[in-house]
């Protein structure tokens, strides 16, 4: 789930048929290989936890309990 | 790469041929420099005598003036169109500095001593010397922009006027490196001047320790009396796409064609430093996806802006996370290359210590068939070899201090029955260590300048658990 804040908003899931759906590829394509985050986070579906992006880099370096 | 014929090398040195233009001699990749053989010759025999040295030496390098013109237009037609500026009287043409030592009369060439039979023959490495490259090819090249410079000679007094004239005068330094027999009688110093002195009284040149024209080099040892010019005014292992240097060029370079990268490959670095094995892995290997992680954001930020001169930044992914607990699944890697840090510069305590957990990260996210190649000094491959012996090792050699040309070994079966005598050694310590799914693949020694370091490799034939 991206959440960009973007013109080119993505719908919550694919819809079905989405192979065929040009603007939504075109919109998947420009998500996934043209977009660069520089700052922001990722998120672990499972626990939520955040790893914080900065400069294009995300930070993903566990603390003492956690690893 | 340049398709040469009559390889030959020695320790630190190849010697080819090969009929190929400056632009494709330039992308010789593991080499540090590369030369314009103009002799090479059996040793030099040996008198106590200092004077008799000195003229064998003399007429080893001395030449009919007119040898060294055609010599002179051979190698400005080489670096001709290289040049910026056409004028070569001016000094300071080129802004960048050459990597070559200040120190006038020794050559400090770092050098890499190449283990590998296969590697070799692929690529020529090192310092290669070049013959009789066809005239053909150089015509047809671009002829010199330099116009000013012809290349009659300048009478001897030519150099020094400095209003007419100036453009004529042609600026040489003479290095000289020996050792062996040689050095006992002879230092490089006074070498290197009996020849520049000869040199200045037959060619009528201008010698110029600072910044000259060409850079005459001349090494003896006891293996082979050589003498050559340079190719490019740069290094071969200086690299325009690298900001920031880290690792140098060619190890890393010779460190990634190791490692078997094929298309769509993904390919790791989980100690990245500034990004260098990348660097060179992406600019070779484009067909794959390459991705690094460090723990320190200044390495990090160098890297991103190395990622970003070299025009890399789709090739390159970068991560903060830590080799000890890699954010990466399983078996997803098809090599893993690394260059483990050492030394005080680095501030990595008790590295030694890690380096069980550092390669239990590794070889968990390399996929079976993939392979791990690391870089280390020394030290760590000390404790990699030790590790055996303190494990009570079967095999005779595990304890025996690193030779710098442990042949590839074979694999072995998974659960380490067999055990040839003539066993690489790092194979002992994976083997104690839970990592039996990592077989050896072969130990090249490498030379840093100043200190050696050793390439290991290591292929991972079965899963991590099925032992």
């Amino acid at each position: 789930k991206i959440k960009l804040g973007h013109p080119s908003e993505l719908p919550p899931e694919p819809l079905p048929n989405y192979e065929e759906d040009e603007e939504f590829l075109r919109r998947l394509h420009h998500v996934l290989l043209e977009v660069e985050v520089l700052e922001g986070a990722l998120r672990c579906p499972d626990s939520g936890r955040r790893f914080p992006i900065s400069k294009g880099v995300p930070n993903m370096l566990l603390t003492e309990d956690e690893a | 790469r340049v398709f040469s014929s009559e390889v030959d090398w020695v320790s630190g040195k190849v010697f080819f041929r090969a009929a190929a233009g400056p632009g494709e001699l330039r992308r010789l990749r593991s080499g540090e420099r590369l030369f314009l053989l103009l002799k090479k010759h059996r040793p030099l025999p040996v008198s106590g005598n200092k004077g008799k040295m000195l003229h064998e030496i003399k007429s080893l390098v001395i030449e009919e003036p007119k040898h060294w013109l055609d010599i002179i237009s051979v190698w400005r037609k080489l670096c001709g169109h290289k040049e910026k500026t056409d004028d070569v009287s001016q000094e300071n043409t080129l802004t960048l500095k050459r990597k070559s030592e200040e120190e006038t009369n020794t050559a400090s060439k770092r050098q890499k001593t190449e283990q590998v039979r296969a590697l070799v023959s692929e690529e020529c490495q090192v310092e290669a010397g070049e013959r009789c490259v066809a005239p053909e090819r150089m015509s047809s090249q671009e002829c010199w922009i330099e116009n000013k410079n012809s290349s009659e000679f300048p009478s001897k007094g030519g150099g020094e006027d400095p209003t007419a004239n100036e453009k004529l005068s042609f600026s040489f330094r003479v290095s000289c490196r020996c050792s062996g027999a040689i050095a006992k009688i002879l230092n490089p110093q006074e070498i290197g001047r009996a020849i520049g002195i000869a040199l200045v009284k037959q060619c009528g040149w201008r010698a110029d320790l600072r910044d000259p024209d060409l850079e005459i080099f001349v090494h003896l040892n006891d293996i082979h009396s050589v003498v050559g010019i340079p190719l490019f005014r740069l290094p071969l292992a200086n690299r325009e796409y690298i900001k920031t240097a880290g690792l140098r060029s060619t190890v890393a370079w010779a460190m990634a064609s190791l490692a078997e990268i094929s298309a769509g490959a993904l390919v790791l670095d989980p100690m990245c430093g500034l990004g260098t094995i990348l660097l060179e892995a992406a600019k070779e290997w484009p067909e794959a996806c390459y991705w690094g992680a460090d723990i320190s954001d200044s390495q990090l930020e160098g890297a991103d802006g190395n990622i970003r001169t070299a025009g890399l930044m789709d090739k390159i992914e970068l991560l903060k996370a830590s080799v000890k607990a890699l954010p990466l699944p399983s078996e997803s890697f098809d090599s893993v290359i690394s260059d483990i840090p050492f030394g005080k510069k680095f501030k990595i305590t008790n590295d030694a210590q890690l380096l069980p957990a550092i390669l239990q990260e590794m070889e968990r996210v390399l996929r079976v068939g993939g392979t791990i190649v690391l870089l280390l000094s020394q030290d760590l491959r000390k404790r990699v070899d030790g590790l055996a012996e303190c494990a009570g090792s079967d095999s005779p050699e595990a304890a025996a201090d690193g030779d710098s040309g442990a042949a590839a070994a074979e694999a072995l079966s998974v659960d380490g029955n067999s055990s040839p005598v003539a066993q690489g050694v790092g194979e002992s310590f994976l083997r104690r260590r839970r990592f039996r799914s990592l077989v050896p693949a072969g130990v090249h020694a490498v030379s840093l300048g100043k200190t050696d370091a050793f390439i290991y490799k290591y292929r991972k034939v079965c899963a991590a658990g099925a032992w």
